[in-house]
């Protein structure tokens, strides 16, 4: 949840230090149903190519990074450059190489789909 | 003991780190509060930007899964609304296990420093940010005034 290393990071040099954008987490739905898990995260401005997703361990990252231009002087800015970050525990059963994600009007959507032997099945009486 | 003055450039900035954060301790308890539930504020509209370029001014404003149909845009002389209504994109069938994107409906009015050109007003929505360029009216241009 935090990001601040800054105080024990060792900067070596004044003028390389680059300036660093705020990481926030997005706001998130989770949906499930038999057999996918889905999931919405807002990021308004953030571009395609600049949004990663992992899953990695059964944990899913995800971040986006949103470089907005500023065409000119602000009389007043409520939101700026800002990284999206956030980190979520996904169950095993989870098929990795079928996740998928799609990214429309500033919303980030993945689909990660149950694999087979997962999903619920109706056991047969004889 | 200090032999690079990086040293205590690194010390000195340290303490005044430590000092902003103090400063902003209370501030960040309740940061979650102030912001409201991402992108938009506690009572529900959405964060704007706003630039003045000279000729026009430029308004940004965070609009995440809306669409242009969900959005309205008014204006009046120098008074300026945006409206919209975010739809619930739930999926049928699902059980939702965390909800924090809501869908609501906001107004939210500017008053324009200056009168604009409500012809040439052009409005543009991507990857969920609004985006209004408001000419200004001839009369609020900034002029070169020439020196006889």
């Amino acid at each position: 949840m935090s990001e601040r290393t800054d105080i024990m990071k060792r900067e070596e040099s004044m003028l390389q230090r680059r300036r660093q954008i705020p990481t926030i987490a997005p706001v998130v739905d989770i949906f499930e149903n038999d057999d996918n898990i889905l999931l919405y995260a807002d990021m308004p401005g953030v571009a395609k190519e600049n949004i990663r997703v992992n899953v990695d361990n059964g944990k899913l990252f995800m971040s986006g990074v949103r470089n907005l231009k500023t065409p000119g002087a602000a009389n007043w800015e409520e939101f700026g450059d800002v990284e999206y970050s956030r980190v979520f525990y996904v169950p095993q059963t989870i098929d990795v190489g079928k996740v998928n994600a799609e990214l429309s009007d500033g919303v980030l959507r993945l689909h990660l789909p149950k694999s087979e032997a997962a999903k619920p099945r109706q056991i047969e009486i004889h | 003991m200090w032999t690079r003055v990086n040293d205590i450039d690194r010390m000195v900035g340290a303490m005044d780190l430590f000092r902003s954060r103090m400063n902003r301790l209370f501030s960040d308890y309740d940061r979650f509060a102030d912001q409201g539930k991402g992108w938009h504020f506690a009572d529900g509209t959405p964060r704007t930007n706003f630039y003045d370029t000279g000729s026009q001014f430029e308004i940004r404003a965070e609009v995440p899964g809306l669409t242009k149909d969900d959005l309205n845009i008014k204006i009046q002389g120098n008074y300026l609304e945006v409206s919209g209504t975010r739809k619930p994109d739930a999926p049928e069938g699902y059980k939702a296990h965390r909800v924090e994107r809501s869908a609501a409906s906001f107004t939210r009015s500017f008053t324009l420093p200056s009168e604009v050109d409500a012809e040439k007003i052009e409005a543009s929505l991507n990857e969920g940010i609004l985006s209004l360029t408001l000419p200004k009216a001839e009369a609020a241009k900034p002029k070169l005034v020439t020196i006889h």
